[in-house]
C-alpha cells in the first residue's frame, strides 16, 4: 500500500489560514468530505474529537496526525494541510504544529489504520522531509515529495531484505512470475506454487505465481505482471498458454523440480542467464528454450492431456451403464441385457452417449497438446473415425480401431497440424489469419480421415483372420482358447482384438451348445478383470498411481463388476507398455480358469448382474478373483512409481 | 542488558495512543529501551519509531533494556503491555 493511494490531490490544502486546533480539524474533515471518504461528517468529527480528548495526536517536530476509526467513514483515506506559521495543538514537546495529516479509517477489523500510521511515521522521521512538505507550494509538489520519499524508503527496505538473505541472493529485489500446472490440477499445482512463493519470500524476491488448477486458473498473470518480470518460471506437467511469454527469459521445468528445489530455480531465474523464449505456436518448440525434455516425457505429457480430459466421460458413462444393468431384468431377453426395460434402456443410452465422446476427446486433447488449439479439431475427427471405424469403402463405419486407433489418431493428428504449420510458413504475414480458420481445419481433417480410413481396414482384416484362428482353435485345447480370449479382451479394451473375441463369443453363443456358453463365460470374465485389477492396484500399490488415478480407482470396481472393460482405458492410455501386459496376463488367467472349471454363460453381457445364471458360479467367481489378483500383482511389479507421486 | 518477549494484545495494535503511552512511560528511565520486532530494532522512547514499527495485534515483540535501571524499566514495560497500554 502506498500513501499516495490514500492521499489525493483534492485532499491537500497548503498554507491554510486556521487560527486554532478546532479550525484545523474542521478544514481536514472538509477535505475528507470533498474527496468522498465520509458517509456521516458530524459523526466522524465526533470520533476525531473523542480521540483528541484521550491525548493529543501532535507527536512533536511540528507534526500532528489526528485520526478516527468510525463507521462514518465509507472509504479509508488521508488528508493533509500545512499551516506554516504553526498553531498550538497541545503537542507532546510543547512546540507549535505546522504539518497535519488526518487519517480516516472505516470501522472494520483491517489494520489499514495502523499500516498508514506506520508508513507515515517512517517517512516523517526524516526532519528534512517534513520541512520540505511544509514549504511545498502546490498540492502536486506535496504529492511528488511524498512519492519520491516513499520510493526511496521502499528501495532501502528491499535492499535491507536482500542483504539479510543469503549471499547468493541478488542485491536488488528481482521480480519473477511463474505458472504451475499438473495434469490433474489438484495437489501438485499448488504445492509447486507454494514452494516457489515461500522460497522467493525467504530470498527477498518478488514473485507472482499463476496456479492453473482444475478449478480454473488462480492469480492469473496480467500482461503488466509479465512485462515487469525479470524472468518467467514455467513449472508445468501439461501444456499451458506460452504465447504470452514471447520475448521473456523463460525457464521450462516440472512441478516436481519446483517442489524439490525451488531455490535452484529462483537462483537460475535471477541469474540473468536464462534463454529468451520465442513463441512459435508449437509446444514442441517451447522445450528448446529451457530444459531439454526427453521424447518420452513429451509423449507422456501429450498422453496425459488426453487422458485427463477423457476420464470424466468414462466415469460418468460407465456408472450410468452399470445402473442400467442393475435395473434391468436379464430373464426378459438375455441377449439384450441392459436395454430390456425402458428405464434400463434410458440409462444405457445416456451412458452410451457419454462413452461415445471418450475416444474423440482422447484423440482431440492429445492433438491439442501437440499442436495447440489447431490440433483439437483434427484430433477429434480422427478419434471419432477410430470409434466408428470408417473406411474408404464404408465411410459410415465398419471396423472400429477403437482405443488403440484413437491413440494413433491423437498423435498423428497433432503432428499433421505441426507439419501443416511448417509447410505454410512461407505464406505472407497478411495471410496469417487464414491458417487457423481454413488451412489447418480443412487439410488437417482431410489428412487424418485418410490415415484413419487406411488403419481401420487393416484392423478389419485382422479381425477376419483372428476369427478364423479362433474357430480353428475351438476344436483343440479349450483351456488355451480361454486364455487367449481372455487376453484379447484386455489387450485393447473395445478395440479390434477385444471386439474379435467378443463377436466370436456371441457367435458361439448363437450355437446354443455347451462349448458356446463356455466361450462366452471366458470372454466376459476376461473383460471384467482389467478394471478390477486396476481398482485393486490403486489401493494396494498407491505409489504407482497419480492422485487423480487413485481417486477414480474405486469406480473401477463398479465398472469391472458390470463388465465395462473401458474403465481401464484411462490407466492403459497413460502407461500402455506396463499396464496392458499386466491386464493381458490377468485376463488370460481368468479366461483359462473359467474354461478349466467348465463355467458357462448364456447372456452376452451384464457382469455380476448375470452371475445367478452362470453355470458353476462359485468357480466362476474364483476365476475372476484369481485373474484380478494376478493382474493387480503384475501392475505392482511392472508399473514404475507415478511421475508425480 | 535484560530482555523479555511478549505478545501485544491491544485490539488495534501499537497505534498512536498506546505508542505515546508507552514511549512517555519509558522516557523517564535512564537506560536504553529498544523493541525488537520483525528483524528490526526500534527505540521505544520515540513515539514515531514505535508507530513506524507497525506492530499489530497478536504480534510478538522483544523488549530490551540496557543501562543502570534496566530491571525497573523492563518490569514497567511488560506491565504496561500486559495491561493493554491503556486501550
Amino acid at each position: 500500500m502506498k500513501i499516495t493511494d490514500l492521499l489525493k490531490k483534492e485532499g491537500i490544502a497548503l498554507n491554510v489560514d486556521a487560527a486554532d486546533q478546532n479550525a484545523a480539524i474542521d478544514k481536514l474533515i472538509a477535505l475528507h468530505e470533498a474527496v468522498g471518504n465520509l458517509s456521516n461528517v458530524s459523526a466522524f468529527k465526533e470520533a476525531i474529537l473523542e480521540r483528541e480528548k484521550k491525548g493529543s495526536t501532535a507527536i512533536g517536530m511540528g507534526i500532528a496526525v489526528p485520526h478516527g476509526k468510525s463507521s462514518a467513514v465509507s472509504k479509508a483515506g488521508v488528508t493533509a494541510i500545512t499551516i506554516p506559521a504553526g498553531i498550538d495543538y497541545k503537542s507532546l514537546d510543547g512546540n507549535p504544529s505546522n504539518l497535519f495529516f488526518m487519517i480516516a479509517a472505516p470501522d472494520t477489523a483491517a489494520d489499514t489504520h495502523l499500516e498508514v500510521l506506520s508508513k507515515l511515521m517512517t517517512l516523517l522521521m526524516d526532519q528534512n522531509f517534513a520541512k520540505k512538505l511544509v514549504e511545498a507550494k502546490t498540492a502536486d509538489e506535496f504529492l511528488s515529495i511524498i512519492d519520491s520519499k516513499e520510493a526511496e524508503k521502499d528501495k532501502e527496505e528491499a535492499a535491507k531484505k536482500a542483504a539479510a538473505a543469503p549471499a547468493s541472493a541478488p542485491k536488488t529485489a528481482k521480480k519473477l512470475v511463474g505458472v504451475t500446472a499438473c495434469p490433474t490440477g489438484i495437489a501438485h499445482t499448488f504445492m509447486a506454487a507454494e514452494a516457489l512463493e515461500l522460497k522467493a519470500k525467504e530470498l527477498g524476491i518478488n514473485i507472482k505465481v499463476e496456479k492453473d488448477g482444475s478449478g480454473g486458473a488462480k492469480d492469473v498473470l496480467t500482461a503488466a505482471d509479465i512485462e515487469a518480470a525479470d524472468a518467467v518460471i514455467v513449472a508445468c506437467d501439461k501444456n499451458i498458454d506460452m504465447s504470452r511469454f514471447n520475448g521473456k527469459p523463460v525457464i521450462v521445468t516440472s512441478t516436481k523440480e519446483a517442489i524439490h528445489s525451488p531455490e535452484g530455480l529462483i537462483e537460475k531465474a535471477t541469474s540473468g542467464n536464462v534463454a529468451v523464449y520465442h513463441h512459435t505456436g508449437t509446444v514442441t518448440k517451447s522445450a528448446d528454450t529451457g530444459v531439454n525434455e526427453s521424447v518420452g516425457r513429451k509423449a507422456y505429457k501429450h498422453l496425459m492431456n488426453g487422458v485427463s480430459h477423457m476420464l470424466p466421460f468414462v466415469i460418468g458413462g460407465g456408472i450410468l451403464i452399470a445402473i442400467a444393468f442393475l435395473l434391468d431384468d436379464y430373464s426378459i431377453d438375455p441377449s439384450n441385457f441392459g436395454s430390456n426395460t425402458p428405464v434400463a434402456a434410458w440409462f444405457k443410452t445416456i451412458g452410451g452417449a457419454a462413452f461415445g465422446f471418450m475416444l474423440p476427446i482422447l484423440a482431440g486433447f492429445i492433438a491439442q497438446s501437440i499442436a495447440d488449439r489447431p490440433g483439437l479439431a483434427v484430433g477429434f475427427v480422427g478419434g471419432y473415425l477410430a470409434s466408428t471405424g470408417a473406411t474408404f469403402a464404408a465411410p459410415g463405419g465398419d471396423v472400429p480401431s477403437a482405443f488403440l486407433g484413437a491413440l494413433v489418431a491423437g498423435f498423428v493428428g497433432g503432428y499433421i497440424v505441426v507439419g501443416l504449420k511448417k509447410l505454410f510458413e512461407f505464406l505472407p504475414q497478411s495471410l496469417e489469419g487464414i491458417k487457423p480458420v481454413l488451412i489447418y481445419p480443412l487439410l488437417g481433417s482431410l489428412l487424418i480421415a485418410i490415415v484413419m480410413c487406411l488403419i481401420n481396414p487393416i484392423v478389419g482384416a485382422l479381425n477376419v483372420w483372428i476369427s478364423g484362428v479362433l474357430t480353428g482353435m475351438s476344436s483343440g485345447s479349450i483351456i488355451a482358447l480361454g486364455a487367449l480370449l481372455g487376453a484379447m479382451m484386455a489387450t485393447d479394451m473395445g478395440g479390434p482384438l477385444n471386439k474379435a473375441a467378443y463377436v466370436f463369443a456371441t457367435a458361439a453363443l448363437a450355437n446354443q451348445n455347451e462349448t458356446g456358453f463356455m466361450i462366452m463365460a471366458a470372454v466376459m470374465v476376461g473383460g471384467m478383470v482389467p478394471p478390477i485389477a486396476i481398482a485393486l492396484a490403486t489401493i494396494i500399490f498407491k505409489k504407482k498411481f497419480t492422485a487423480a488415478e487413485r481417486k477414480s480407482g474405486p469406480v473401477n470396481f463398479i465398472m469391472g463388476l458390470s463388465f465395462i472393460t473401458e474403465g481401464a482405458i484411462p490407466y492403459a492410455a497413460a502407461d500402455p507398455l506396463h499396464v496392458i501386459p499386466s491386464l493381458l496376463v490377468g485376463s488370460g488367467v481368468a479366461g483359462a480358469l473359467s474354461m478349466a472349471f467348465g463355467c458357462t454363460l448364456r447372456a452376452p453381457h451384464g457382469g455380476i448382474f448375470v452371475f445367478p445364471v452362470v453355470g458353476n458360479m462359485v468357480m466362476y467367481l474364483v476365476a475372476l478373483l484369481a485373474g484380478s489378483a494376478v493382474g493387480c500383482l503384475l501392475l505392482g511389479i511392472l508399473k514404475k512409481d507415478a511421475p508425480e507421486a | 542488558m535484560v530482555s523479555q518477549k511478549i505478545t501485544v494484545t491491544n485490539e488495534q495494535g501499537m497505534h498512536m495512543r498506546p505508542a505515546s503511552v508507552f514511549s512517555q512511560a519509558m522516557t523517564p528511565f535512564s537506560c536504553d529501551v529498544k523493541i525488537n520486532f520483525n528483524g528490526n530494532t526500534y527505540d521505544a522512547k520515540s513515539v514515531m519509531m514505535l508507530m513506524s514499527a507497525c506492530i499489530k495485534c497478536g504480534a510478538e515483540i522483544e523488549v530490551v533494556c540496557d543501562g543502570a535501571d534496566e530491571q525497573d524499566a523492563l518490569k514497567k514495560a511488560i506491565e504496561l503491555i500486559e495491561s493493554g497500554l491503556g486501550d
